[in-house]
């Protein structure tokens, strides 16, 4: 188990590593190498972040180096100053926050307070959930892409799903930050972990998973008993949805789903979207091909030749790629829009989705 | 050659079509997908290797290059501002792009040229600091506009012939045969501007005429094939190397044989962009690239 | 044939060319001696038509050169500049022939006339064996023999030569100042010379021109200009002169 108060060790603030810059200035300057040596030392320690502004700080003195003088005073001042810092820190750690450790969509364990207070969601999709189940009062922070439920467009925007502004993140002092995997993890787990801001990932992958993480975030947020009847609230809409079992029988309506015009994407084997397709009567045409949205050849599209078309609607998709001028369903006129932000988001209204879906999708009935 | 590889590429692709006996819907892919994206990615090769061509000689560096010298960044800010301002207009893009791309060559040559004259270190540190410097104002437009909006721009940027329409085709080989003629009337003073600009105009050459015809005709094969496909790179680089080391370095020889294998490198790397994960694709550009730089560190490492 | 009257040059605010006047005739050849930085280089230019004057014309065949095409100009007036280089792979003959280009039309491949002309040039110069070669790959001396080669190939009827000889060996000194030599006084072609070597100078000139910071600072025949006076006044060095035992001209021998 991993407290973010054990982490004692040197938690030195952006002072102490310009602190360092300062010495290092002062010290290549007259040319004691020892003193280098045990400030580079002390420097790994340092977060890498940290490290880095540091770097920053050097090149900065190198040009001022005339002032070297002064440079000695101020580092001196400073690294005074971060050794008070860094011991008021460990002093004024919050003695006992009960946590609990749980495991996240990508089987990271994480460690998060029992009582959650303050959310940041970097996702839509996550704001939509937090939302569902009801704890949507205790959201700080959402990204400019969530625009549902209508409240979440008033909460503090911190950047979008792929570049958020982890200082804005930093400045809400949140409990945890739920992302989704659009997000490039890999670039802010870092600083937001040295922070102590759990990060807890969501990845689900198909209607089932969705479910499943609606009651996990009733779970981790307190609000259980709100997140089961909305889930069984779901689970029955599902059932209405679905078409009846023997339709399994009869051949399945070819879809194509085009998620954007130029250049042509669609959805794939990994796409929870190829799973509501083939869940009502029909049979995604391109679930064979490998990725969640890849994008496809026009000349494989042209002889796809699909009998349905559902366009995720947004700006630049309203109309079927014009390869399909001679498809079935254009033809017939089988071409229908679903709101990109519905079909995306494999949130609560995933089960709009499969409504809208199994609207397009005649169970059992011959064209 | 060519004409071989145009026609082993159109019995390629992502569907497999037989020879003879083709049903509508086949006929359909062949001539409405498949041509037109091999076409177009032909001219967009001869231009960009013409101009590559061109500009070399020129500029008396072996090195430059459409994309290297910010020409292609210049038409791709162009083709945006075009598909941001006039979206429905489809027109405005090549126009755009072609001023763009000539705005670009002239502020990079302006800042190459002093009073000594111009070197090559200035001219690609002048070529770098444009290409960076729109590709930043690309990247900012890119973020400060909506997304949806812009998601097929990205694409676009990579290099991508997928757009590919009839109309596009004759646009793109209509520039490139009308800059392969300026650059071909100017190939014999190209000759001797490439010893030397000071040199040039002592035995008879209009620098001054040369310098305006060929920037022009670069801007111009170079903005119709950015506004076409996106940033190809590479080509306008190692296509006109290649062919000096076959054919020598008189330019009446490399301008055309340039666009020909120019056309045959895009056309060949398109083919693998289509069929190499098919049904999905590449983007053109990333195999260009991907062809281009090791072969381009050989031939450093060779010379 | 080629009339230079009270040209002024300016490099923005400094003159270095001031009040110049010569006058080149048919089958005349001229040295033009002078320290480094003595204006030259910039007299040739502007000769040529590269560089404006701020003063003064230049008169060819009666004609202001101001008003001539670039190419005609060209036509007439080749010039040999020092070193020039070249990042692409051209060949000694494609050299050559680029001094062909002003006789061809803009799209037009040379005719067999033009690589006799280069041809010839080559053989004049005594580089038969090089044609294929790449210019890139000569020597320093040969470079600047090709140089001449193509200077020789355009038939233009006045040669401009900006130091020659400065990096041939002696045998090819001789060879380029006798070829300059017999050119002028067989074709009535005519020359300007820069060079460092008064005694090729005074071999080798009907006429010999002296500047100093941008001024003539002595004109004449050799026996004229080449004096002790002028020489210290030009090239701050005392020399002896005596009288060459072969050919009778005068000899100038540096005292160190």
């Amino acid at each position: 188990m991993r407290f973010p108060h054990d982490r004692v060790t040197v938690k030195v603030g952006p002072p102490a590593s310009k602190a360092i810059a300062g010495w290092r200035c002062f010290a290549s300057k007259h040319r004691r190498q020892t003193w280098v040596q045990i400030l580079e030392r002390l420097v790994f320690l340092v977060d890498d972040s940290m490290w880095k502004s540091g770097v920053f700080f050097v090149l900065k003195a190198k040009v001022t180096r005339q002032k070297s003088k002064l440079c000695v005073v101020l580092a001196m001042a400073m690294l005074i100053f971060a050794g008070c810092r860094g011991r008021t820190d460990v002093g004024s750690q919050p003695a006992a926050v009960p946590m609990m450790v749980v495991t996240d969509d990508l089987g990271r364990t994480v460690t998060i307070p029992v009582k959650i207070t303050r959310v940041v969601s970097l996702a839509p999709s996550v704001t939509e959930n937090i939302f569902a189940v009801g704890a949507g009062d205790r959201l700080v922070g959402d990204t400019t892409f969530c625009n549902y439920p209508e409240q979440a467009k008033q909460i503090a925007k911190i950047g979008d799903t792929m570049t958020p502004n982890i200082e804005s993140i930093i400045a809400l002092k949140p409990d945890v930050v739920f992302v989704s995997t659009a997000s490039q993890i890999e670039a802010f787990m870092k600083p937001l972990e040295a922070n102590g801001i759990a990060v807890y990932v969501t990845n689900p992958t198909s209607l089932d998973g969705v479910l499943k993480d609606l009651k996990q975030f009733g779970e981790l947020l307190g609000t259980q008993d709100t997140a089961d009847k909305l889930v069984t609230d779901l689970q029955r809409r599902i059932r209405a949805a679905l078409p009846p079992a023997e339709c399994d029988l009869m051949p399945h309506r070819r879809v194509f789903v085009q998620i954007s015009k130029e250049p042509l994407f669609t959805i794939g084997k990994q796409s929870f979207l190829t799973e509501l397709i083939n869940r009502v009567d029909g049979q995604s045409v391109t679930s064979d091909v490998d990725s969640a949205y890849p994008r496809l050849s026009k000349e494989t599209a042209s002889a796809l030749d699909p009998e349905i078309i559902i366009l995720s609607e947004s700006d630049d998709n309203k109309e079927p790629n014009d390869v399909f001028k001679n498809s079935r369903a254009v033809k017939t006129g089988r071409v229908y829009r679903i709101s990109a932000d519905i079909l995306s988001r494999p949130g609560p209204r995933l089960v709009d989705a499969l409504e809208q879906i199994s609207r397009c999708v005649p169970p059992c009935a011959a064209f | 050659m060519l004409v071989i590889v145009l026609m082993a590429s159109a019995m390629l692709g992502a569907e497999r079509l037989p020879l003879f006996d083709l049903n509508e819907q086949q006929r359909s892919i062949l001539f409405d997908i498949r041509l037109p994206r091999i076409l177009l990615g032909a001219c967009v090769g001869a231009s960009l290797a013409v101009a590559g061509a061109g500009l070399q000689s020129l500029l008396r560096n072996p090195l430059a290059e459409p994309y290297l010298l910010g020409v292609s960044n210049g038409a791709a800010l162009g083709t945006m501002l075009a598909f941001v301002f006039f979206q429905s207009l489809e027109i405005t893009r090549p126009l755009l792009a072609f001023a763009g791309a000539g705005l670009a060559t002239i502020a990079v040559y302006r800042m190459a040229k002093s009073r000594a004259g111009m070197n090559v270190e200035r001219l690609v540190l002048s070529g770098v600091i444009v290409t960076t410097f729109l590709s930043s104002v690309i990247v900012m437009l890119t973020t400060l506009l909506d997304a949806a909006k812009l998601r097929s721009f990205t694409f676009w940027l990579l290099g991508d012939l997928s757009q590919a329409t009839r109309n596009g085709v004759y646009l793109s080989a209509g520039a490139v045969i009308v800059g392969t003629v300026i650059l071909m009337s100017q190939a014999r003073a190209l000759n001797l501007m490439m010893v030397g600009e000071r040199d040039a105009f002592d035995f008879g050459v209009e620098v001054g005429r040369v310098r305006m015809l060929v920037f022009g005709a670069s801007s111009l094969v170079v903005g119709a094939a950015v506004a076409a496909s996106g940033s190809v790179g590479y080509v306008g680089l190692i296509v006109p190397h290649l062919v000096r080391l076959t054919v020598g370095s008189d330019n009446r020889l490399v301008v055309p044989f340039s666009a020909i294998a120019g056309a045959v490198f895009v056309v060949f790397a398109d083919t693998i962009a289509r069929t190499a994960i098919a049904p999905r694709e590449l983007p053109v550009g990333a195999v260009t690239a991907l062809i281009g730089a090791p072969l381009f560190i050989y031939l450093l490492r060779k010379n | 044939m080629l009339e230079i009257k009270d040209i002024s040059v300016s490099y923005g605010e400094r003159e270095v060319l001031s009040d110049v006047s010569l006058t080149l005739r048919e089958g005349g050849i001229i040295a033009l001696l002078g320290a480094n930085g003595a204006g030259k280089t910039t007299l040739i230019r502007a000769l040529n038509g590269t560089l404006p004057l701020s003063k003064g014309e230049i008169v060819l065949d009666g004609r202001q050169i101001a008003g001539i095409s670039r190419r005609e100009i060209s036509r007439n007036i080749a010039v040999v500049a020092q070193e020039n280089e070249t990042r692409f792979p051209v060949t000694v003959l494609e050299f050559v022939l680029s001094g062909r280009f002003v006789h061809g039309n803009a799209f037009g491949w040379e005719s067999i006339a033009d690589v006799e002309f280069a041809r010839n040039a080559l053989n004049d110069c005594d580089l038969d064996e090089f044609e294929s070669r790449l210019m890139n790959h000569l020597s320093g001396g040969e470079r600047q023999r090709v140089v001449l080669a193509r200077a020789i190939a355009t038939n233009a009827r006045i040669l401009l030569l900006d130091e020659p000889t400065a990096n041939l060996d002696l045998a090819h000194q001789a060879l380029m100042f006798r070829l300059v030599r017999e050119r002028c006084r067989s074709s009535n072609y005519s020359a300007i010379v820069i060079t460092h070597d008064l005694n090729l100078a005074s071999e080798f000139a009907d006429d010999i021109i002296m500047l100093r910071e941008g001024r003539i600072a002595a004109a004449g025949k050799a026996e004229e200009v080449l004096t002790v006076g002028n020489i210290r006044e030009c090239f701050a060095v005392d020399v002896l002169l005596d009288t060459h035992p072969a050919s009778g001209n005068v000899r100038v021998t540096s005292v160190f």
